[in-house]
């Protein structure tokens, strides 16, 4: 890793741990209604945190494994590495805080996280472009991944939602921008589940969808991000929803022994290991897939929080 | 091991080799000799293994015999260039003529599964006019064949081969997708894809017989390719989609016999006339198996080297040669390329050889000559390279050597051109015998000169493109030839043609060819894919006739 990475990496987790942090205040007059929806805030804030985590450990071992592969032969491609560890470190400090209010370290971490996703698309894109052939489906397929960039910007954005979500202060309606926070992260989800989708897409098509099983990250996921769009339009969600995006969930782990056997079906299986992990199809990729139905069924729950009132 | 495939006869005792399974057999229903089959098959490559399998498919008693041995890719492949020799027909032939054919590993294959086992994969379809070159384009000969009716044959074949090709493919009418996306563009291609660009011509993935993505099916499973290169050399992943890994299997399933090592000398025939079998050499003596249908695919050579040395009282000039065109109208691919130095390493060898291609010249018909011609990036392998330098470069010893350390830095492209028919360019009989003592084939073929016009308007045009890479110490390989066609031609007339669009001789009517040598005219891109497509349809046709009672004494 460069020295650059490796110190913000610690300046990172060091401001992580002694930052103070941008607490509201709990009301002590807090009646018993107020306890249970300060929990609820907090439980969906952590789930988004761990959503976005999620998100950032698939990043994090694809982006080392595919990066490792092309001999890291530019520098920036050491950053999606310590931009994934920074999140995936954040995310944990999340998950581990059960108290209100927006962590500015965190939150700066997100947003860099979500930047650097922008970043990287970009460049994704301009090292297609400038393949012989440019925009085509040759370079679609095997040039540097549109999705994968992108995807730390989706692990940021779930976490910039987790510190919103976290700072409303129990008592009032849960708010992001101004909007029911439930319905934000529905809509974000939704359009998140897409966008991955329209990636394993493509990657799968790529793979001639030789596998029946791989028409399953075509198909769930955009009904899930359809339930959710749903859900997020008319602020109001039933089981059925909830299903899907759990189903989805659930099809991001198992997407992971569905790709190590594809794995094994390459030249060797597993004994051939060093080279089968990197021809077959990516082992880290599904996950990302469960961390977007996890900030989905956050949302879902906010959802149902605020129709109750 | 691998000398097993060549000492003894692999398939026997009613089990064969299951080669998409390590170690594996499988179970291999046997004939008789005294038995009379539907179809006794001569040839196991693209026409052969095709039509085996198609017709046990459809319920026919089939028993195919190959020359050659029956190798297991995965155990005996070796990545070793002179060890893979094996794999090729190297037996004694005599060739003559102003540009006598080198023979061997670049055209002719001898194994179970034919020349596919050691084939680039390069899987095309023939420009639509060339069906009727002669009436169209005003060269060559017309085939019997509608082009439409071989499209809807070759998007079988593809299918059936699950061909890994382009989303869209530039030239020509509209076609189907290919059943596996294209695989990635290795150095080689790339460069091809840059000169054609630089020159302003259309460039494209070449669709190929390898497989992109997992296959599997009742017979077995394969690994997609892995990018080594040694296609040419016989694939020892079974990626490569060949007669061997694709129509044996399911020929065996169907319950056809397949018999390797099994060289046929001569086609009896009867007093009426009619085929009755076949005389072979197997397991050191020459044995006869009867059959009703004999079908010769043995390719452009050894098909009508079969036919005249299966001259007898009744046909003297050797058998379905009525109209004496038996072994004419030899035509190969000119096979000329130019190469050059890149600065940065190109390591063309890695991946299958031809990645990239353009096909434009083959649809350009303000030419000064006849025909087309495409061209294909290239990965040779270290001797092969090493070939061309002392070939085309002349050179030897250190000169050589230092030469050869560049071997990461050349690129090149090759072109697959047309040659027109000529009666000149002939097979024949030659005095020498091989060692079942059967007469050798006599190639003869001279360049004409429409095919030296379009060699040098290629090279001219390849030239351009290898320079607009800036390559370095650009060089040309002028001579080199690949595929063989002809020598048999299909056509709708019995004195212009020596069988009819089935393969169904006129003079014979339960004596078929089915392999390269029915082409009237090769065009301008690689065979395989028309001979599946050809094998498919004569299959189904068969089935049809048979249906009808038009088959000699066999109906399903
Ligand atoms: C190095 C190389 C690369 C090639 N690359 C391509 C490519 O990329 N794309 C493409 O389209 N084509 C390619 N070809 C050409 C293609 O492989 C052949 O055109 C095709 O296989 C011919 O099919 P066939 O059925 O006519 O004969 P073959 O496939 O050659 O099969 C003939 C078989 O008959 C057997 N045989 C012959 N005579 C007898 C006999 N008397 N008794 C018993 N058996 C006999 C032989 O042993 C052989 O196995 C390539 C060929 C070579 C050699
Ligand atoms: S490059 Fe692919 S097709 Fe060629 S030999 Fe290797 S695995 Fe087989």
């Amino acid at each position: 890793m460069t020295r650059i990475a490796r110190l913000i990496a610690i300046a990172a987790t060091t401001a992580l741990t002694l930052s103070k942090k941008r607490q509201l205040q709990r009301s002590p007059a807090a009646t018993g209604a107020l306890v249970g929806q300060s929990r609820t805030i907090v439980t969906a804030a952590r789930r988004l945190n761990r959503a976005s985590g999620m998100i950032a450990g698939s990043v994090l071992i694809d982006s080392a494994m595919e990066h490792y592969r092309g001999n890291f032969s530019n520098r920036a491609m050491w950053t999606p590495l310590a931009t994934a560890a920074m999140t995936i470190g954040a995310s944990a400090h999340g998950l581990g805080d059960r108290q209100h209010g927006a962590h500015t370290v965190r939150d700066t971490i997100y947003s860099t996280a979500g930047a650097v996703g922008l970043v990287g698309t970009a460049f994704h894109i301009y090292n297609i472009t400038k393949q012989v052939g440019g925009l085509s489906w040759q370079n679609l397929f095997y040039a540097a991944p549109l999705g994968a960039p992108a995807a730390i910007t989706l692990s940021g954005i779930t976490g910039f939602l987790a510190e919103r979500v976290r700072h409303n202060r129990p008592g009032t309606p849960e708010l992001i921008f101004g909007y029911p926070a439930g319905q934000v992260v529905a809509g974000g989800t939704a359009l998140s589940l897409l966008a991955t989708s329209a990636e394993a897409g493509l990657l799968h098509f790529r793979g001639a969808f030789h596998n029946p099983a791989m028409l399953l990250p075509v198909t769930m996921p955009p009904i899930s991000a359809a339930l959710l769009l749903r859900a997020a339009l008319t602020g109001s969600a039933g089981r059925m929803t909830t299903y899907f995006v759990g189903a989805t969930a659930a099809m991001g782990l198992a997407g992971v022994v569905f790709h190590a056997y594809g794995v094994s079906r390459n030249k060797g299986g597993f004994k051939n290991w060093r080279q089968t992990l990197f021809a077959g199809p990516p082992l880290p990729a599904p996950p990302s897939f469960t961390g977007l139905a996890l900030a989905g069924l956050s949302a879902l729950s906010l959802i149902r929080r605020a129709r109750r009132g | 091991m691998w000398s097993d495939a060549l000492n003894a006869p692999r398939a026997r005792d009613g089990k064969a080799p299951d080669v998409l399974h390590q170690g594996g057999w499988v179970e291999m229903r046997e004939y008789r000799d005294t038995e009379e089959v539907d179809f006794v098959i001569v040839g196991t490559g693209a026409g052969g293994g095709t039509l085996a399998a198609r017709l046990a498919e459809q319920g026919f008693s089939v028993v195919a015999m190959d020359a050659g041995g029956w190798f297991r890719p995965i155990e005996e492949f070796a990545s070793d260039e002179t060890a893979q020799e094996m794999i090729y027909w190297n037996d004694h032939r005599v060739t003559d003529g102003a540009n006598p054919l080198t023979m061997g590993g670049n055209n002719s294959g001898k194994a179970i599964g034919g020349s596919t086992v050691h084939y680039a994969m390069v899987a095309l379809r023939f420009r639509p006019e060339w069906f009727k070159s002669r009436t169209l384009l005003g060269y060559g000969a017309d085939w019997p064949i509608d082009w439409r009716e071989m499209w809807h044959w070759y998007a079988e074949a593809e299918r059936q081969l699950s061909i890994a090709g382009p989303l869209s493919y530039p030239w020509g009418p509209k076609r189907g997708r290919y059943p596996f996306r294209a695989h990635e563009l290795n150095g080689a291609a790339k460069l091809l894809a840059e000169g054609a660009q630089k020159t302003g011509i259309e460039w494209t993935e070449t669709p190929l017989a390898t497989l992109s993505a997992p296959y599997r099916d009742a017979n077995g499973t394969s690994p997609p390719c892995v990018y080594r290169g040694f296609c040419r050399f016989g694939c020892s992943t079974n990626a490569k989609r060949s007669s061997l890994t694709v129509f044996i299997p399911r020929a065996l399933a169907a319950g056809a016999e397949v018999r390797d090592l099994a060289m046929v000398g001569k086609i009896e025939t009867g007093p009426d006339g009619r085929a009755t079998g076949v005389h072979y050499h197997r397991d050191g003596e020459w044995r006869f198996q009867k059959a009703k249908n004999v079908i010769v695919a043995g390719y452009a050579v050894e098909t009508p080297r079969l036919l005249l040395n299966s001259a007898n009282d009744r046909f003297p000039d050797g058998l379905a040669n009525s109209s004496g065109l038996v072994g004419k109208n030899l035509m190969t691919q000119s096979n000329s390329a130019v190469w050059g130095r890149m600065d940065t390493p190109v390591r063309s060898y890695k991946g299958p050889p031809s990645l990239a291609i353009s096909e434009h010249w083959n649809y350009d018909d303000n030419n000064d000559f006849h025909g087309g011609y495409l061209w294909l990036g290239q990965g040779p392998m270290p001797i092969e390279w090493a070939g061309v330098l002392t070939g085309a470069k002349g050179l030897w010893g250190d000169a050589l050597r230092e030469e050869m350390r560049d071997y990461n830095h050349m690129v090149g492209v090759k072109m697959v051109g047309e040659t027109l028919p000529n009666e000149a360019n002939r097979v024949t009989l030659a005095d020498d015998v091989d060692q079942y003592g059967l007469k050798v084939a006599r190639i003869t073929f001279s360049y004409g000169d429409n095919d030296k016009a379009m060699i040098d308007h290629a090279l001219q045009q390849m030239r351009a493109s290898i320079d607009a890479v800036d390559a370095s110490d650009i060089f040309d390989q002028p001579d080199d030839n690949c595929h063989l066609g002809g020598t048999i031609r299909m056509g709708d007339d019995p004195t212009t043609s020596v069988v009819n669009a089935d393969g169904r001789s006129w003079d014979i009517p339960n004596l078929w060819v089915c392999d390269g040598s029915l082409f009237p005219t090769v065009g301008g891109v690689n065979p395989s894919l028309t001979i599946y497509a050809l094998a498919l349809r004569m299959a189904d046709r068969i089935g049809e006739m048979s249906k009808r009672g038009e088959l000699y004494r066999c109906r399903m």
